[in-house]
């Protein structure tokens, strides 16, 4: 496996803009998700990674190689495809042994990397099946044992885990990170789903408008996003307008007054997660606003509350079902209080 | 009997009797004349007139006179030879066409289809205008000062060829097209991602997949090939005799229906056979692999 170093890519169609100014450094053995919603530039990077797209400007290199202008067929790249693009006319192992075949790979040790890979995917048994034998799950894992077989210098996956149902979305993941992580692959996932980057990356790039808004490790990225679209994105957030009137002080357009933490002259708005403000009936601590509770939607592990505060604005709040909580009912007078450290401060 | 059953009933009952007027067409102009072609073939024929009986002379005929076996491998050889050459011209259009993502791509199409709205005569007509001796080519080469005397085009097998293949090109483009553009693309991708060339991915991927389909269009083409009429006598004219105007000729000309109901019932047994082998040979290379 290798590095992956993108610099300053860019691709225009036309006079649109797909991907602009896209520079990234992955580690080898690293699993990077690019996240964005559709249309954002992920997929049309991935694809440029893979050689698929000639980039208007900027370089892509692969360990020490430039391969900004090498053909598809010559980067060996692993990648999974959205609709996993099997070979319908081969079977499981001819899908397998066709790229090895390709990369001239001699019988015998063909033999054994195709044994190999279909042992490490769980699909020995069904090996001479037809790919319209098989379900969407082995579908998928026919396609990642395809694309490993190669042993490819990165490992791409385009949003792998879409056309799967829930349940079984969640346990090919863990299958991938694990195989991601036992051999050590270099990954780029893209994904439009939070949930999932989230759980497999070790880092994310948040993507929109062919622009990366934010990279880092998920923690980072949901706890200091960098700006309003990448705290709306990943999860939801309650944001204050207004402005700083002293150092640590926060003044909302409502005339309410925040604590805040950390220095940001310049910030014009304040953030708060909802699952971060506790509803109490006395005030509690620096941040305590009184109000009255709008409305309650009771959703299994948690209760979504909103609270409409004396203020006027009307904030959102995730409370933990958690064992001898109260209900909230809507007209009950509460607190909604939060810690300074947890407001994130926004400067646009 | 509960309502909905009856509903399915008088439904399928709809729909028989819908189908019947035109089950009644196709018997009367297909079946019925086939049949009245096939009793005539064993009939004699007598100086001028068709005589009632039972013979196989007219089979005989045909398998022991090599005019006609010449006719024959002239029929099997021009429909060859045009489907050969539709095929290795109209393969790269219709690729092209699918992979199309421009938005001319309909317009493009529509000047395929332009073509068939003009008859096999007229169009047979302007090859004459290219292909004679005071045609385009001819004039062109001796302007040119490649050749003095007109070379002989017209009337050829080649002209032939040439003519029938321009009839059936946008059949088979249109075909093919059609069975390219339900290829997923992203299968040529993976081939490539997997280290591919496009030669490869084209030979190893799209071809076999391709396949029942290419087989499908090019039996159409053949088949119309076969059985062309206009075009061969018009451009062919006495350089070559095909089934089609040999056994119009017959009939209309010598009045010899039973022998022309014999070289009828032959081109389209022969015709008929060569399909089926060609289908059953695609199938058992490409398709069964790909069955469920």
């Amino acid at each position: 496996m290798a590095k992956v170093s993108i610099d300053r890519l860019k691709k225009q169609f036309g006079a649109s803009v797909a991907v602009s100014d896209f520079s990234l450094e992955i580690a080898d053995g690293e699993l990077v998700a690019f996240l964005g919603p559709s249309g954002c530039g992920k997929t049309t990077t991935l694809r440029m990674i893979a050689g698929f797209i000639p980039p208007t400007a900027g370089s892509i290199r692969i360990g020490k190689d430039d391969v900004t202008n090498v053909p598809v067929h010559k980067r060996n790249t692993g990648m999974v495809f959205q609709g996993y693009a099997l070979f319908p006319h081969m079977t499981v192992g001819e899908n397998v042994a066709f790229g090895l075949e390709m990369h001239k790979v001699p019988a015998v040790e063909r033999g054994k990397r195709i044994d190999n890979v279909l042992d490490m995917v769980r699909m020995t048994q069904l090996r001479d099946r037809y790919p319209r034998q098989l379900s969407g799950g082995q579908q998928q894992r026919v396609a990642i044992a395809r694309a490993l077989a190669i042993e490819p210098r990165v490992f791409l996956l385009d949003e792998p885990l879409s056309n799967l149902d829930a349940k079984l979305r969640t346990e090919v993941r863990e299958e991938i990170r694990a195989l991601q992580r036992r051999l050590g692959l270099t990954t780029i996932f893209v994904t439009h789903d939070q949930e999932e980057a989230l759980a497999i990356a070790d880092r994310m790039a948040i993507m929109h408008d062919g622009k990366v808004q934010q990279v880092g490790f998920p923690e980072t990225l949901y706890e200091k996003p960098a700006n309003l679209f990448v705290a709306n994105f990943l999860g939801k957030m309650n944001i204050f307008a207004g402005r700083v009137e002293s150092p640590g002080r926060f003044v909302t357009e409502n005339k309410l007054a925040l604590a805040i933490e950390g220095s940001g002259a310049a910030a014009s708005q304040v953030g708060v997660r909802p699952e971060r403000i506790a509803l109490s009936t006395e005030p509690v601590g620096p941040n305590a606003m009184p109000g009255v509770v709008d409305s309650s939607v009771y959703l299994g592990s948690l209760i979504d509350v909103r609270v409409r505060l004396d203020s006027g604005e009307v904030i959102g709040c995730q409370l933990p079902n958690s064992a001898g909580a109260q209900p909230a009912a809507p007209g009950t007078r509460v607190h909604a209080c939060f810690r300074p450290g947890d407001c994130v401060l926004f400067s646009e | 009997m509960t309502p909905t059953e009856r509903d399915l009933r008088s439904g399928k009952r709809l729909g028989a009797s819908l189908a019947f007027p035109a089950s009644i067409i196709v018997l009367m102009v297909i079946v019925v004349p086939i049949v009245m072609l096939f009793r005539y073939s064993f009939n004699h024929f007598d100086a001028s007139v068709m005589v009632e009986g039972f013979t196989f002379g007219n089979y005989v005929k045909f398998f022991q006179d090599p005019y006609y076996r010449k006719v024959f491998f002239s029929t099997v050889g021009v429909a060859a030879a045009s489907t050969a050459l539709a095929l290795v011209l109209g393969f790269p259009v219709a690729y092209f066409l699918a992979k199309s993502q421009s938005r001319y791509k309909s317009l493009f199409i529509i000047l395929l289809v332009f073509p068939l709205l003009v008859g096999n005569v007229v169009r047979a007509a302007g090859w004459m205008v290219i292909l004679g001796n005071a045609g385009f080519i001819n004039f062109v080469l001796q302007w040119l000062g490649i050749i003095e005397q007109p070379i002989r085009l017209l009337y050829t097998p080649l002209a032939v060829v040439v003519g029938t293949t321009a009839i059936v090109l946008p059949y088979l483009i249109l075909t093919l097209q059609s069975v390219l553009e339900g290829i997923d693309f992203s299968v040529e991708e993976a081939a490539q991602n997997l280290g591919a060339s496009f030669p490869t991915t084209f030979r190893r991927i799209v071809l076999p997949i391709a396949a029942p389909g290419v087989a499908a269009g090019t039996m159409l083409v053949f088949i119309l090939s076969m059985n062309a009429y206009a075009t061969p006598v018009l451009l062919g004219g006495s350089g070559i005799t095909m089934m089609a105007p040999a056994l119009y000729d017959q009939i209309t000309k010598v009045s010899n229906w039973p022998f022309g109901s014999a070289l009828a019932l032959l081109l389209v047994t022969a015709t008929l056979i060569m399909a089926l082998l060609s289908s059953w040979l695609i199938h058992r290379r490409y398709v069964k692999t790909m069955a469920s």
